[in-house]
């Protein structure tokens, strides 16, 4: 153990682009995680729901991506100068926030007609409902998309993110690394203040968080429950769809079946930051996405367990999470 | 005076188990009026009916003639009622002028509150003690200012009637005193005030009438100076104190 870790710091001062590498490699995983987080725990910090289904929502966004990139950037010839690239990443950018944007229909939908009957009920009844839909949601995506793996179709013989690797980081840092994924580290960053300022500076912010206080008193005040239920998990389809379609652009396939992993991993990450905290989720999505990258490369057998570790650990010494506030947004 | 409240043969309903029964109970226009029981005698429930955020097992809310059972919650305040509730319920993690400000946000349009900061600042004209804290997040305000700031929360949509849940409570005598004041100047302003108590002797310096409930029914009415000095009545609420 001891000779393990005295070859990592020699590594990492002979060699200080892995840990840089692996650390980026951790930011756009931590930054797709806190996308998705976000959405679960808001939902659960207004709701009062844990919703199995939410994984299907970034599925979702995957496909829904890996199709609209396919048909808008088959509608241009592959990008050969600045002006045509500037359009190429411009239509790629379209495709996410369109493939995100469909899910606020689709999640509003299924919060009116569905989630809305169980709110008073057990949460047994919440778990089958949302389990049920999961399993739903998985068929309905593999009839339309089919059961294997999907990618944007290629562009002049390249991926889309080849496609778009513009930033000449071998050139700049030394090292090469994607530029895709550095625009979605950027993204996941902005996404993570927009939620901060939605909540704490616009007026439909601080209404959704007095609702997730006191839903009843809420009432009292005027504020329909309703609205800002079908608005908060319409919010949360929207971020978990925009992780998917994010994801989907990157090296990452997309498939039906996508949505498991994440919504586990999501879980983690909102137990370790504290239920219904933004904050929290935005920390526990950075530890866990930069944990499980680093044992990716050092330790690979225990890329899966870290994160599970790390969630032990906080559950033991901070039972409430890092930023526990337990069903209010923060 | 018209009446512009009516509860009527009210039964209202926790968890399934009917707590009230039959409460009849009118406000009218411009009256303060207490009701007066012990902790657990229904009064809550009483007003959580009104509010609509009890199930009623039968009966009717009137207000200025529509009847609110028929509403949804969230729209009875539109129509010209704030609620204090007993625990206060502040909207914690936020300063006193957001919760001041958040009723007139939801439905503030609805209510015919155009003018916001106005709104606002007649609150804070009334209640000045919280002037110098408005930017302090409401967790950390003293029990009164609690009080104080959850009642002008109710105000915050220009209420005709404010139903004010104990809100002298749990407090100091001299905040209590206060408080009194404060509840007279908001009477002073036309606003009608319903008020539940379960201290009586606090009653006759606030209200023109006062209802006495116990085990969820009516069971007296009249003018406070008497009712309090009534055996039966001083019967009724020994042992209940603050209860």
């Amino acid at each position: 153990m001891a000779v393990a870790a005295a070859d990592l710091l020699l590594q990492s001062v002979t060699d200080p682009s892995g840990w840089v590498i692996h650390t980026l490699n951790g930011l756009f995983r931590g930054f797709i995680l806190f996308m998705i987080a976000s959405g679960l725990t808001i939902i659960f910090g207004v709701l009062g729901i844990l919703n199995l289904a939410h994984g299907e929502f970034y599925a979702l966004g995957a496909l829904l991506f890996v199709s609209l990139a396919s048909y808008l950037t088959g509608l241009v010839v592959a990008p050969t100068d600045p002006a045509s690239l500037l359009l190429f990443g411009v239509l790629v950018l379209v495709a996410i926030l369109v493939a995100a944007a469909v899910l606020i229909p689709v999640s509003a939908v299924i919060e009116t007609v569905l989630v809305r009957k169980i709110y008073d009920r057990d949460e047994v009844y919440q778990l089958l409902l949302t389990f049920g839909l999961l399993l739903v949601l998985i068929d309905l995506m593999k009839i339309s998309w089919g059961p294997g793996t999907h990618r944007p179709d290629a562009v002049g013989g390249e991926s889309l993110n080849q496609v778009v690797d513009v930033i000449p980081m071998e050139e700049w840092f030394g090292f090469s690394y994607s530029s895709y994924a550095i625009f979605s580290i950027f993204a996941g960053a902005v996404v993570f203040l927009a939620l901060l300022w939605f909540f704490d500076r616009t007026k439909t912010g601080r209404i959704v968080r007095a609702t997730a206080i006191n839903r009843e008193m809420a009432t009292a005040i005027g504020v329909s429950s309703d609205r800002v239920f079908t608005l908060v998990f319409a919010m949360g389809g929207f971020f978990a769809g925009l992780a998917g379609a994010i994801h989907s652009g990157s090296a990452i396939a997309a498939s039906a079946d996508m949505g498991g992993d994440a919504l586990v991993l999501s879980f983690v990450v909102i137990v370790v930051g504290g239920l219904g905290s933004i904050r929290g989720a935005f920390v526990g999505a950075i530890l866990v996405g930069v944990l499980s990258r680093w044992m990716t490369w050092q330790q690979p057998a225990l890329e899966l367990a870290a994160p599970f570790a790390l969630m032990v650990v906080v559950l033991l010494v901070r039972p409430e999470g890092l930023y526990g506030t337990w069903g209010e947004i923060e | 005076m018209s009446e512009f409240l009516e509860v009527r043969n009210n039964s209202v309903l926790v968890e399934g188990f009917q707590v009230t029964d039959g409460i009849d109970l009118t406000v009218r226009e411009g009256e303060a009026v207490a009701l007066v029981g012990r902790n657990g005698a229904g009064k809550t429930s009483t007003f959580r009916g009104i509010m609509g955020l009890a199930e009623l097992a039968e009966g009717s809310v009137r207000f200025e003639g529509e009847e609110l059972t028929e509403l949804r919650p969230e729209l009875i305040p539109v129509r010209g009622i704030g609620y204090q509730p007993e625990g206060r319920d502040l909207f914690t993690g936020m300063t006193v002028e957001e919760n001041f400000r958040l009723p007139i946000w939801t439905s503030g349009k609805a209510r015919g509150v155009t003018d916001e900061d106005a709104m606002v600042e007649s609150i804070f004209d009334l209640f000045e003690e919280l002037d110098h804290r408005r930017d302090t997040e409401v967790q950390n305000l003293s029990g009164g200012q609690g009080k104080m700031c959850a009642i002008g929360r109710a105000m915050a949509l220009d209420p005709d009637l404010l139903i004010l849940d104990e809100p002298l409570e749990g407090l100091a005598p001299i905040v209590v005193e206060n408080l009194k004041e404060y509840i007279r100047e908001i009477i002073d302003r036309g606003i009608s005030v319903l008020i539940a108590e379960s201290n009586a002797s606090h009653v006759p310096e606030i209200v023109d009438r006062m209802y006495v409930i116990e085990r969820g029914s009516i069971v007296d009415s009249g003018d406070p100076e008497v009712l309090i000095e009534d055996p039966e009545i001083q019967e009724l609420m020994q042992g209940g104190g603050a209860g």
